[in-house]
């Protein structure tokens, strides 16, 4: 910005401005003749100086009451509870029901291939049972589902048979280039 | 270059843009909200009082100035991935930090309460004045009866005038910050706050009125 010519209202601008900007940090108890310094006595306007220091010292600040205070706290902690859910699973996510593989066995045991039907196949009563939310989108079940998945499909693709899983990938495998 | 004797360091814009420099004082509490939300937290307590009591200006009213406060700080966290930072130097005028971002948001929830009511009630000081009380009575009555004052003649202010001096006098905002959260150009918010404080003048002086209704600047 290039300094132009200016008025004198926005030469009084400046200096009540500069004023108010030494004024505004002086502590409470200094005299405002402090915050003078520097600037010429005659440019800055008596009644804006004499208003300026009043309202410096007399405009009151309002603080909501305690109770106000904490029930709002405990709102944002419940929203940022909610927003860390999916910032933990990287990012944004759905919850969808998925089976589990298979039940009452240490999930440290290494998957057998052919368990993998059950994450998909079975009888649909049998896989309701098997239900339950999981995040997806997540950092480490994302990857985990993608090593299963890139599993299933081999081996699905090795195995014809007439389900709709099957079908489905073989549909898929056959839309792919070689 | 008269200019140049009402400033000691150079250039006004120059002086502006270091105050802006200065400014992105939030920096790491707001990288701290955003990895984690919980962390939001101190940027609330931090900043709790000054967007209630802008509201209360605004508003005139105790429940309108707490639930536009509440509805601030929820946009605000909601929205946080939105906030850009721009407090370089080159930023200029366009330059926002956290705090100018939450008083613009602020500002836009005031301005929706206002557009739900017909008109903006009469303030009432006494309603919610908390005058720090003292070991003199007598002394703690002058405090109050010049803060009434104070407060009607800003109360009687239009629009961005009475913002600004908010802005300038309680929230102690630089006309950096300001210009930020008004939308307007540095040297407009200077002049705003020049009239507003003549015409606060002529207020507490008894021998005038502020300029007729509807005037912003």
């Amino acid at each position: 910005m290039t300094a132009g010519p200016r008025d004198g209202g926005e030469i009084d601008a400046l200096v009540t401005d500069r004023y108010l900007e030494s004024l505004l940090a002086l502590g409470v108890g200094d005299p405002s003749d402090a915050a003078l310094d520097g600037i010429p006595p005659a440019r800055l306007r008596p009644d804006v100086r004499l208003v300026s220091d009043r309202l410096r010292r007399d405009l009151p600040r309002f603080h909501p009451s305690f109770r106000f205070e904490e029930r709002v706290a405990l709102r944002l902690a419940e929203i940022a509870a909610a927003m860390r859910i999916p910032q933990a699973s990287g990012g944004e996510c759905a919850v969808v029901p998925i089976s589990i593989a298979s039940r009452g066995r240490a999930t440290a045991t290494p998957i057998d291939p052919d368990e993998l039907v059950v994450l998909f196949d079975g009888p649909f009563d049998e896989r309701l049972e098997r239900m339950r939310p999981l995040l997806i989108r997540g950092a480490l079940t994302s990857a985990a589902l993608s090593i299963a998945g890139a599993a299933y499909v081999a081996w699905r693709r090795t195995r014809p048979a007439d389900t709709p899983m099957a079908r489905a990938v073989r549909a898929v495998a056959r839309g792919r280039p070689a | 270059m008269a200019r140049r004797a009402f400033w000691r360091s150079g250039e006004p814009e120059e002086a502006g843009r270091s105050r802006i420099r200065h400014l992105d004082r939030d920096r790491a509490l707001v990288d701290a909200a955003r990895i984690d939300p919980a962390r939001f937290e101190g940027l609330y307590r931090k900043y709790l009082a000054q967007v209630y009591s802008y509201a209360y200006y605004e508003l005139g009213d105790h429940h309108d100035a707490e639930d536009a406060t509440e509805r601030t700080f929820v946009a605000v966290l909601t929205n946080l991935h939105r906030f850009e930072e721009r407090a370089r130097p080159e930023d200029g005028e366009g330059a926002s930090t956290f705090r100018i971002w939450l008083f613009r948001v602020a500002r836009n929830v005031v301005a929706d309460r206002h557009r739900a009511r017909t008109r903006r009630p009469e303030t009432r000081l006494e309603a919610a004045a908390t005058v720090q009380a003292g070991p003199d009575p007598a002394a703690v009555v002058e405090r109050r009866e010049a803060a009434g004052e104070a407060w009607r003649a800003v109360d009687r202010l239009r629009g961005d005038r009475r913002r600004a001096i908010v802005l300038r006098f309680v929230e102690e905002m630089s006309t950096a910050e300001i210009a930020g959260v008004l939308g307007r150009s540095e040297g407009a918010v200077r002049v705003l706050i020049h009239r507003a404080l003549r015409s606060v003048a002529r207020e507490l002086g008894g021998d005038a009125r502020d300029e007729p209704r509807g005037t912003n600047s």
